[in-house]
């Protein structure tokens, strides 16, 4: 998936969109599009920020591009990095502590009209995503199942496969299983697993982002 | 108006061939009218687990294709009367023939035989998608360990996505005294997972090996657990209403009880 002209990369406060500086707004554009096509996750509602060196793009050009990318595929620009020639590579540039972007900690409710009920089991290979809301599964998500939620994430059986909450970056979304034996979970950009060997402990579990960044899983009574 | 049931598993090697074999062979001897159709097109092994490998001359290419009639193609078995096998391709490749095909004769064989069983090869690409696009029913072949259940899973749900309305579970290969040591996982933990209704469980049976070997199914050689599991699973099939027995782990004392009891 490597492209000359752009390039996608993770890094510790989230999706950058680097750009090649010697080119005009339409290559970036078809650029783009390319590299979001080739692409088997759709990024909808994922924020990223766009890393570049001083360009011939105007800021005109760079308003057409961020209205480009909220329009056509649904992301949020969160921010534009503008870097001196001087300077290695964003990486070296990217913030040493991590934060907590703007749009992250803005707890943006997510629309719970557009939740769904999902009423069957979710098994290996298939994945329920809802990205406007909360997913209820109503029965056992086995491992190689995967569920994905812009909010909370509650199943109503056993969780032995993924589940990723608050998949636009809400850190307060929750995951609350039954059976809470997953394979991986992930809240906002956090990701954690049960130690190997977990065993389901009889009781229904909730995980949450705690106070010290990590996914905590403890008995749910009530919120 | 009989029923065309498709035998898979997702993963290789579970038993989905020998199980074909014996619930073919078991429901023609208590007196049902049976195809058994291999569509592993490439790799085919129905005829050989059957011992009617030199007797094929058509396959079900040779249907599709127009070269002779479905009832020519149709293989006897030596054994039992009214159990047909209709062979694969050893020449093409699982992608030579389409759903649509395999439906037609799933179609034309249903309205003659009580029962047309369907040998699914391995894995779910088109193969798979072959073999389960004329099925009413589905029998879903694991063994209790982690990787075929989680690819049973992935099947079952296919299954589903295909409108599969009827999908049951064999548990094949359980071994009572690993189960009792904590070494393999129970019968109650794969449903659990799985969460499909059981249809049978076939302790582990080293006479399969010989069985295959001599392509003489299981179910001919009366005495053995897993010929008794088959013949049980086919009368379900018939609709009998027969309770899975729960199993015993094998010892000294139990064989000398079954050899007596056997002997009476």
């Amino acid at each position: 998936m490597e492209n000359s002209i752009v390039k996608l990369r993770g890094y510790k406060d989230g999706l950058h969109l680097i750009i090649n500086p010697k080119v005009s707004l339409a290559e970036v554009e078809a650029a783009i599009q390319e590299l979001l096509d080739g692409m088997n996750q759709p990024l909808a509602g994922t924020s990223i920020h766009i890393d570049m060196r001083p360009s011939p793009l105007s800021s005109e050009d760079l308003k057409n591009l961020e209205t480009h990318l909220t329009e056509n595929y649904d992301l949020v620009v969160s921010g534009v990095n503008i870097f001196d020639e001087k300077d290695e590579s964003p990486i070296l540039a990217a913030p040493a502590t991590h934060s907590i972007s703007q749009s992250l900690t803005n707890d943006t409710q997510p629309d719970f009209e557009q939740s769904q009920i999902v009423r069957q089991m979710i098994r290996s290979g298939q994945t329920k995503s809802c990205l406007t809301g909360s997913v209820i599964v109503y029965g056992d998500v086995n491992p190689g199942g995967e569920v994905v939620a812009a909010g909370d994430i509650i199943v109503l059986g056993a969780l032995r496969g993924s589940a990723h909450a608050g998949a636009n970056g809400r850190l307060s979304s929750v995951i609350i299983a039954m059976e809470l034996v997953p394979l991986q979970l992930q809240i906002g950009s956090y990701v954690n697993r049960p130690p190997i060997g977990q065993k389901p402990r009889g009781y229904p579990e909730i995980a949450r982002v705690g106070a010290e960044d990590i996914i905590i899983v403890e008995e749910f009574i009530k919120f | 108006m009989g029923k065309v049931i498709v035998i898979t598993s997702g993963k290789g090697g579970v038993g989905k061939t020998t199980s074909t074999a014996n619930l073919g062979t078991a429901l023609a001897m208590i007196g049902r009218k049976v195809v058994i159709i291999d569509a592993d097109v490439g790799l085919r092994n129905l005829d050989v687990v059957m011992g009617l490998e030199s007797r094929v001359v058509y396959t079900s290419m040779d249907v599709i294709e127009k070269r002779c009639d479905l009832d020519k193609a149709l293989v006897k078995d030596r054994r039992v009367e009214d159990l047909m096998l209709l062979a694969a391709s050893q020449r093409n490749r699982k992608d030579d023939i389409k759903p649509e095909q395999m439906q037609e004769i799933c179609e034309k064989l249903k309205q003659e035989y009580d029962f047309v069983l369907i040998d699914s090869p391995a894995g779910i690409e088109q193969g798979f998608h072959n073999a389960a696009a004329g099925a009413d029913e589905a029998i879903v072949i694991t063994t209790p360990d982690v990787s075929a259940i989680r690819d049973a899973d992935r099947i079952i749900g296919l299954l589903q996505h295909q409108r599969i309305e009827s999908i049951n579970l064999v548990l094949n290969r359980l071994s009572p005294a690993l189960v009792k040591k904590g070494n393999m996982i129970s019968k109650d933990d794969v449903l659990d997972h799985l969460n499909i209704d059981l249809l049978g469980v076939v302790p582990e049976d080293t006479g399969v090996i010989a069985s295959t070997n001599r392509g003489v199914p299981l179910v001919h050689n009366d005495g053995s657990p897993g010929a008794g599991a088959y013949m049980r699973i086919a009368r379900r099939m018939t609709g009998q209403r027969i309770p899975i027995p729960e199993m015993q782990e094998e010892n000294f004392f139990s064989n000398l009880l079954n050899w007596f009891s056997r002997n009476k």
